[in-house]
């Protein structure tokens, strides 16, 4: 166990899921061919002039609410200074004084628990073109479909503790952008990534040590590395006497190692001022309160009446909130059913792998709710058994979506016998039949009940409710 | 402030501008001047006046999230100093 706790604060940059950019009316869909989603603005032509993307504002606006973030009534756009071929203006249009949303916290499940982490602000911004280093040995290559893309950057206060944590608030990032419909957050397109500040400190020390920021780590499975890297690099040089230095690192998959970018000394000067391109944005009533209209359940909300009103465990509750779609539906299909369990169990075992399967939501099932919950009920009251209802009635259901699902299994003789008569005339049967067995089931071989149970099921052809014929087997063989 | 060689070389880093060491002592005379002659409004009283950052009253100016006036890309390059006809090419930034 080590002496040292560690310390992290994440910068995460979604990608907005808008049609166009963030200050200009360019295309901003992943993966076009180089240059072909640019316009004059993004060039940084003279003469033109940025104007704001309302959904960037509206999005910004409904993550704040959704995380209870103060919303800033006054916006104002600034400029942050470099010169880099990425960003052809050179500055990238920011929220450095004024970011829209201040404060409020982020749950995130991990281990088993749920915990706060709260957030310092949200900012909106752009995100640069993308420079490509090692396909020409005598130039960079600049690619500017990517500039001017829209971006919040989520700065959160440094209450976070190891990589465990940081997955998860990456993963809760990810839910919660696409519950909202704001981004689809996906990692592999560089919709989600993030910023990592890690420090070390003794354990019961208030002071926090120096940190160090690794940047831009676009998969969970790097952030992990890096943090494991960094954690160790730290701990050694204190151990050894040395003093970590704030600085910027860059992490390298390749070598899994971090190396310094920047120290603090030559830390940049992004000499940052209000952008008079952009007029103040007011946030007024009638903005907030769209978007206050526009927000979904959440996911810890959803869980919260996973487990307290439906008294699902912890880990069905956690599927079921995955998707905002399947949260939702399964929501609604238990405050008209009263099988809980029943229903979560088709939801986690059949439906979830059904839309999987079919890439589409839950909520395109072709199956009507009243039909799912006549399922439902068939096996509750005993008349379909489970493992006949999962295997052979869901496919016909599925098939057969409007043909009402009792008559489907009468139909296809899936009802089962639990006439305790019917049962025991095979029982009997199958005793006549194998009477070494029964022998040596009777001096202690309990094993068999196995091979009688498959007998009688196969004799039944399935239908036998199999705790009935378990009691009723139990018995006869004495 | 203090206009220095320092100063000089900082800003030349900042703007990626290389001035030859004659410019730079233009350039020291020229910031003093500019300087000195801003320095001139802080004569001004100014005490309760909220900075000037905008030049309309102008709000909410938003654009709908709509795709239009797209360049093609052979449009887009055309003041490219270099180009390969696909991307931009600039001197290489980053030394492998």
């Amino acid at each position: 166990m080590s002496k040292y706790e560690t310390i992290i604060g994440l910068e995460i940059h979604v990608q907005l899921s808008t049609k166009s950019k963030a200050f200009a009316s360019d295309d901003v869909k992943f993966g076009g061919a180089p240059n072909t989603q640019t316009g004059v603005i993004s060039l940084a032509h003279p003469g033109t002039l940025p104007k704001l993307n309302k959904k960037q504002l509206e999005y910004a606006i409904r993550l704040g609410l959704a995380i209870d973030s103060k919303i800033n009534p006054k916006n104002y756009f600034d400029r942050k200074n470099y010169n880099y071929p990425d960003l052809p203006k050179g500055y990238q249009i920011t929220q450095d004084k004024e970011p829209i949303c201040i404060g409020g916290e982020i749950p995130i499940y991990v281990k088993g628990e749920w915990k706060k982490i709260r957030i310092h602000h949200i900012h909106i911004e752009e995100d640069a073109g993308k420079s490509i280093h090692d396909q020409n040995p005598n130039f960079s290559l600049v690619d500017l479909n990517r500039a001017g893309t829209p971006l919040l950057e989520i700065v959160t206060e440094p209450d976070l503790r190891s990589a465990d944590e940081v997955e998860a608030l990456m993963g809760g990032m990810r839910q919660l952008a696409r519950y909202l419909d704001i981004s689809d957050g996906n990692m592999q397109e560089g919709s989600l990534r993030c910023d990592v500040n890690i420090s070390i400190r003794p354990f019961g020390q208030e002071e926090f040590g120096n940190r160090c920021e690794v940047k831009n780590l676009n998969s969970m499975k790097f952030a992990r590395k890096a943090i494991q890297y960094e954690v160790n690099r730290q701990i050694k040089l204190t151990e050894s006497g040395g003093e970590v230095q704030q600085q910027t690192l860059n992490f390298d998959p390749a070598t899994g190692k971090t190396s310094t970018l920047r120290t603090k000394e030559n830390a940049n000067d992004y000499r940052y001022f209000p952008d008079p391109d952009l007029p103040p944005v007011v946030v007024n009533k009638e903005i907030l309160e769209k978007q206050k209209a526009k927000l979904p359940v959440l996911p810890w909300e959803a869980f919260e009446v996973f487990s307290k009103k439906y008294q699902l465990s912890d880990d069905k509750a956690i599927q079921l909130i995955s998707e905002k779609s399947t949260a939702e539906f399964s929501l609604n299909l238990m405050e008209k059913g009263n099988s809980n369990k029943a229903i979560s169990n088709l939801i986690i075992q059949k439906l979830k792998p059904w839309s999987q399967e079919n890439s589409c939501s839950i909520s395109e099932l072709p199956i009507s709710e009243n039909q799912l919950l006549d399922f439902i009920e068939l096996i509750d009251n005993q008349l379909v058994s489970n493992s006949i209802a999962y295997e052979r009635l869901f496919p016909l259901l599925l098939e057969n979506p409007k043909t009402p699902v009792k008559e489907l299994a009468e139909r296809n003789d899936l009802i089962q016998s639990s006439d305790t008569g019917e049962l025991e005339k095979l029982i009997d049967e199958i005793i006549a039949q194998n009477q070494g067995k029964v022998k040596a089931y009777q001096n202690g071989k309990k094993g068999l009940l196995g091979f009688f149970m498959g007998q009688l099921m196969r004799a039944s052809k399935g239908q036998a409710d199999p705790k009935v014929a378990n009691k009723l087997m139990i018995e006869k063989l004495g | 402030m203090k206009i220095d060689k320092d100063l000089i070389l900082k800003l030349e880093h900042l703007s990626k501008l290389q001035l030859t060491e004659e410019e730079r002592k233009n350039m020291i005379g020229d910031l003093n001047n500019i300087l000195k002659m801003v320095d001139k409004l802080n004569e001004i009283d100014t005490e309760g006046v909220e900075p000037l950052t905008y030049m309309t009253e102008a709000v909410n100016v938003f654009r709908e999230d709509e795709i239009k006036n797209q360049l093609s890309r052979e449009e887009a390059l055309k003041n490219a100093p270099k180009t390969d006809g696909k991307f931009f090419q600039v001197p290489k930034v980053i030394k492998k």
